[in-house]
């Protein structure tokens, strides 16, 4: 009868062990396997309970001097699979810790985003790289122009330069011209007035003659 | 409308002015002012002109200024004459080119013995733009900007004598004609090189000399180089230098692959023009010719 006990007390310890082993893998399955091991972990609960009762029947068929040993033992198993009950109850609803790195990002995640942060690193780099280049060909260019210019701005100052020097010139020539017109002028003037006084003076030697004349009749 | 209208006025007055004009080359026209007509018939031809070039009828207004031209070539009225020239020349521009230079050259012919060598040398230049352009002559047109680049020297404008002969160097290069560009670029630049507004030009046209050189002779690009670095330090640093030097030794090595990444390499940061990439590929070719004689 002992033996009895004996076995039913292995039978205890294994199906425990095995139920123990699921119930921590329960939270980390979800859907379809999480029902079957939560039907499996069920019906290994209802073993041992009937063992238990087993146990409790055996214990009542052994003599009261023994009794007190297989007693403790007893509760002890009871204990035991109260516990068990009550992990397996918790661990149904359990939050897993999948689910939890799921929403905060864990170890597993955290690899994840230092990759990302890398790489926006890199693409950083690059598009300041870009921008360095297109700098550098716009200078360029803005030099390239202001060659430009500035020949332009050589020539074209010869050509003012020109400009006033010829301006100068002209200017010395108009003078020239001016003078020579003022001397036009005055021997113009210089001529009318030798006309006037040679008429004039003809004109006096004609009355002079007549009044000779009439004189001398 | 109004355009034909112009027409029909100006072939009125041209006619008119005809008339005058042999009315004034008989005996007794001649005796009572003919002088005054033939002015009159100078100014009609002048209107008449410009009434075409409203209307559109180029080759009608050249004639019509070359009409009155010769005109004033009679009465000795030598700027006029040489004016209406360059405004037949002008008209004719949109016409006939052919036609447009000869006028263009009476006019050069006229100022240029009236001694204003300035206004002779911006005629030339344009003639040869219009040989450039219409009638892509640019044996002539190298002719006449020489002659222009002539006088702008002589007249102590060597901006604008520059001007022209930068083109005369770009068309001889263009032409195969090397050691003339290659005269004329390092006589430019060496000129340029001390002027303070120029001399951001004087590297690039160091650099255009060094190609021609290149084109002739990989040695003669050498030594060319070092002496300009010596002239010129500023040269040193261009990137235009590295280009060159990474270019020799690519020639050197007969690498056509280092060559063509170095080129990219200087595209990419300041785009080549059509010159510079017809030199380049000149050079490139070379590179591959000899490496067909060696294999």
């Amino acid at each position: 009868m002992s033996s009895d006990f004996e076995t039913y007390e292995q039978d205890f310890g294994t199906i425990t062990a095995e139920v123990t082993n699921k119930i921590g893998r329960i939270p980390k399955l979800s859907g379809e396997e999480k029902t079957q091991l939560v039907l499996n972990v069920d019906k290994q609960l209802e073993e041992v309970r009937e063992l238990l009762e087993q146990m409790d029947l055996e214990v009542r068929e052994i003599p009261v001097q023994s009794r007190a040993m297989y007693n403790s033992r007893l509760k002890s198993y009871k204990q035991e699979m109260e516990k068990l009950e009550k992990d397996f109850k918790r661990s149904r609803i359990a939050y897993s810790d999948e689910v939890r790195n799921e929403l905060l990002g864990d170890d597993a995640i955290s690899s994840e985003g230092q990759r990302a942060h890398l790489l926006d690193n890199t693409e950083k780099l690059e598009r300041s790289s870009r921008r360095l280049e297109a700098g550098y060909q716009i200078a360029v260019e803005t030099e390239q122009v202001g060659q430009e210019i500035l020949s332009n701005l050589h020539t074209d100052r010869e050509k003012i330069q020109r400009a006033r020097e010829r301006l100068r010139e002209t200017d010395a020539n108009l003078g020239k011209s001016s003078r020579i017109l003022t001397g036009m002028l005055r021997r113009i003037i210089q001529n009318r007035v030798l006309i006037f006084v040679l008429g004039a003076v003809i004109l006096l030697t004609i009355i002079l003659a007549i009044y000779l004349n009439l004189r001398g009749h | 409308m109004d355009n034909t209208g112009k027409e029909k006025e100006a072939m009125q007055l041209m006619a008119e002015a005809d008339k005058k004009v042999k009315a004034s080359g008989s005996f007794l026209g001649g005796m009572f002012g003919g002088n005054h007509k033939v002015e009159d018939a100078c100014e009609m031809y002048a209107r008449a002109a410009n009434m075409f070039k409203m209307a559109k009828n180029w080759s009608a207004a050249g004639n019509a200024f070359c009409q009155a031209a010769r005109l004033h070539m009679q009465l000795q009225n030598k700027l006029d004459s040489a004016t209406s020239f360059v405004d037949a020349g002008n008209a004719y521009k949109k016409a006939d080119p052919q036609e447009a230079i000869n006028c263009l050259n009476q006019a050069i012919d006229i100022y240029t013995d009236m001694g204003r060598f300035t206004i002779a040398a911006k005629h030339h230049i344009t003639i040869a733009e219009v040989y450039e352009s219409e009638l892509v002559d640019i044996e002539k047109a190298i002719a006449h900007y020489e002659q222009a680049a002539d006088y702008y020297k002589g007249e102590e404008s060597n901006s604008s004598a520059n001007k022209c002969l930068l083109k005369v160097g770009h068309y001889s290069a263009q032409l195969e004609q090397y050691q003339k560009a290659i005269e004329i670029y390092e006589q430019v630049a060496m000129s340029t090189m001390d002027n303070p507004l120029l001399k951001y030009n004087a590297k690039e046209y160091f650099f255009k000399a060094s190609l021609c050189h290149f084109i002739v002779d990989e040695l003669n690009a050498k030594l060319a180089i070092e002496k300009y670095e010596e002239m010129f330090p500023a040269f040193s640093d261009s990137r235009e230098l590295k280009l060159l030097k990474k270019l020799l030794e690519a020639h050197e090595e007969q690498n056509s692959e280092a060559f063509t990444e170095a080129v990219k390499e200087f595209d990419s940061v300041s785009r080549l023009d059509q010159w510079l990439t017809t030199m380049l590929l000149r050079i490139k070719k070379t590179i591959q010719g000899d490496a067909g004689d060696l294999k």
